[in-house]
């Protein structure tokens, strides 16, 4: 028996080219996974802080016609408390929480219907929208050769109903 | 001998005699006594009404002024209904005359159109306490007719007002039948059509002085006070009191209160899907200008509560 036919010994090669494609692909998944908790997180966030614009109302223009409408300040509720939420989450961001707030496309429709000049959506109560890019570390990516930060893209939109 | 046998005998049986044995119907309950009775409370002590008071069987609803061309009635309204008080007649007076409790009734007194106060009877209603019978509120009921008055002050004919009192708390029975004052009439029997009476609009606001609405939105949970309201040609006019007579009240502590304090409530219920609760108050009005008048306010409340949308 030739060196050629014998076999002897592959298993063991073939273990050492094979098990850092299997940890790649594990690291992988388990970066895939922490980012979904993270967009999660983000998601969350964003929710939060439009409900809790849209809870605060005008009272006097609720007195004066029974409707409720968005006080004028809204929009920097909605921004204040988004980066409140992110704050939660700052060890996943790539940036400081109150920056990203402070990027975000935060909008309040006093009145309806109006229209989204963003989204195009049409609001028919009073509405606030935030939409934000968040950026997420994610190292593992990084090590593999690609981004090592995932720019995650998040909108809420919130109304009384 | 036969003296000692016998004497013998009988202090045998005394010795061996035992008691009965007779079955016991308790053993099996394992007592052998059946239980003394229980010892009955003592009813309460039964106190008996002075001679002048008596038992309430018919209770004040609401003073009723009718028109009729031009005759005006003052009446009262009551219903057949025992409430546990008592009440005893204070005084009777006739139309025009006054009484040392004149103002003290909680329903008051009204005055014809000359200013005459209206004849009736007062009556003062009792509770009984463990102290006795306590005074608790004085009720007048108005039994008098007018004339005259619709000469000076004209009132839609077949009209009838009914002025329920600020409280329900007033009873009384045994309406007497108080002088009536009809007077003989001093004008020939062709009388012009009265004017209509201004109407009272009323109105529901969530401030004090801020416009009426008909529809209010409201957030769930959240706190608000209405202000029952009353305009008489687009002036406001003091309301006296309100009541809650229709539609969800929501967590209301009070549906009923003095003009100047206003319906206070929240609703943590949504509404169906394009729906509104309708809330329905009575308005209770009494200025010299409208005279004691109700009038039902209603506000449709839309609750809504912040959501997400997609």
């Amino acid at each position: 028996m030739s060196w050629a036919q014998d076999d002897r010994g592959s298993a063991f090669v073939l273990t050492l080219l094979l098990a850092p494609i299997l940890l790649i692909a594990l690291a992988g998944v388990l970066q895939l996974g922490a980012l979904r908790v993270a967009a999660a997180r983000v998601r969350a966030a964003a929710d939060l802080a439009a409900l809790v614009a849209v809870n605060d109302q005008d009272d006097a223009e609720l007195a004066r016609s029974g409707a409720l409408r968005l006080t004028a300040d809204a929009a920097l509720v909605a921004r204040e408390y988004f980066a409140r939420e992110l704050g939660l989450s700052s060890p996943l961001l790539d940036r400081p929480a109150a920056e990203i707030a402070a990027a975000a496309d935060v909008a309040a429709y006093s009145s309806a219907p109006a229209y989204d000049a963003r989204t195009g959506a049409r609001y028919d109560r009073p509405t606030v929208r935030i939409a934000a890019d968040v950026p997420v570390r994610t190292p593992v990516f990084g090590a593999l050769i690609l981004r090592p930060v995932t720019m995650l893209h998040v909108t809420a939109v919130s109304s009384p109903r | 001998m036969r003296l000692r046998v016998c004497a013998t005998a009988f202090a045998f049986l005394v010795v061996c005699s035992s008691p009965a044995q007779g079955r016991d119907p308790f053993r099996d309950e394992g007592r052998s006594e059946p239980l003394p009775p229980e010892s009955e409370l003592d009813p309460a002590p039964f106190i008996a009404p002075p001679p002048d008071l008596y038992y309430v069987t018919d209770t004040y609803v609401a003073d009723v002024v009718a028109t009729s061309g031009p005759l005006t009635t003052y009446t009262t309204t009551t219903v057949h209904e025992s409430t546990g008080s008592y009440a005893r007649t204070l005084d009777t007076v006739g139309t025009g005359a006054s009484s040392i409790y004149d103002g003290s009734a909680f329903n008051g007194r009204r005055a014809l159109g000359d200013g005459r106060l209206v004849a009736g009877t007062y009556y003062e209603n009792y509770v009984l306490i463990d102290a006795g019978f306590v005074p608790v509120s004085i009720v007048f009921f108005q039994d008098d007719a007018e004339l005259a008055r619709l000469l000076a002050e004209p009132t839609p004919p077949g009209k009838v007002v009914v002025t329920p009192p600020p409280s329900p708390a007033g009873t009384a029975t045994g309406l007497s039948p108080a002088a009536c004052c009809v007077a003989t009439p001093q004008w020939p029997l062709a009388i012009p059509a009265p004017a209509p009476t201004k109407p009272i609009r009323p109105g529901i606001s969530l401030l004090a002085a801020s416009a009426p609405l008909s529809t209010v939105e409201v957030l769930r949970g959240r706190a608000v006070a209405l202000w029952l309201r009353a305009f008489v040609d687009d002036r406001e006019v003091p309301v006296r009191s309100w009541t809650l007579i229709d539609g969800e009240a929501g967590d209301a502590l009070v549906t009923a209160g003095a003009g100047r304090v206003p319906f206070r409530s929240s609703w943590r219920r949504l509404a169906p899907p394009g729906a509104a609760y309708h809330v329905v108050f009575r308005i209770d009005v009494d200025t010299p200008e409208t005279g004691h008048r109700t009038v039902n306010g209603t506000i449709a409340v839309v609750v809504r509560s912040p959501a997400l949308q997609d």
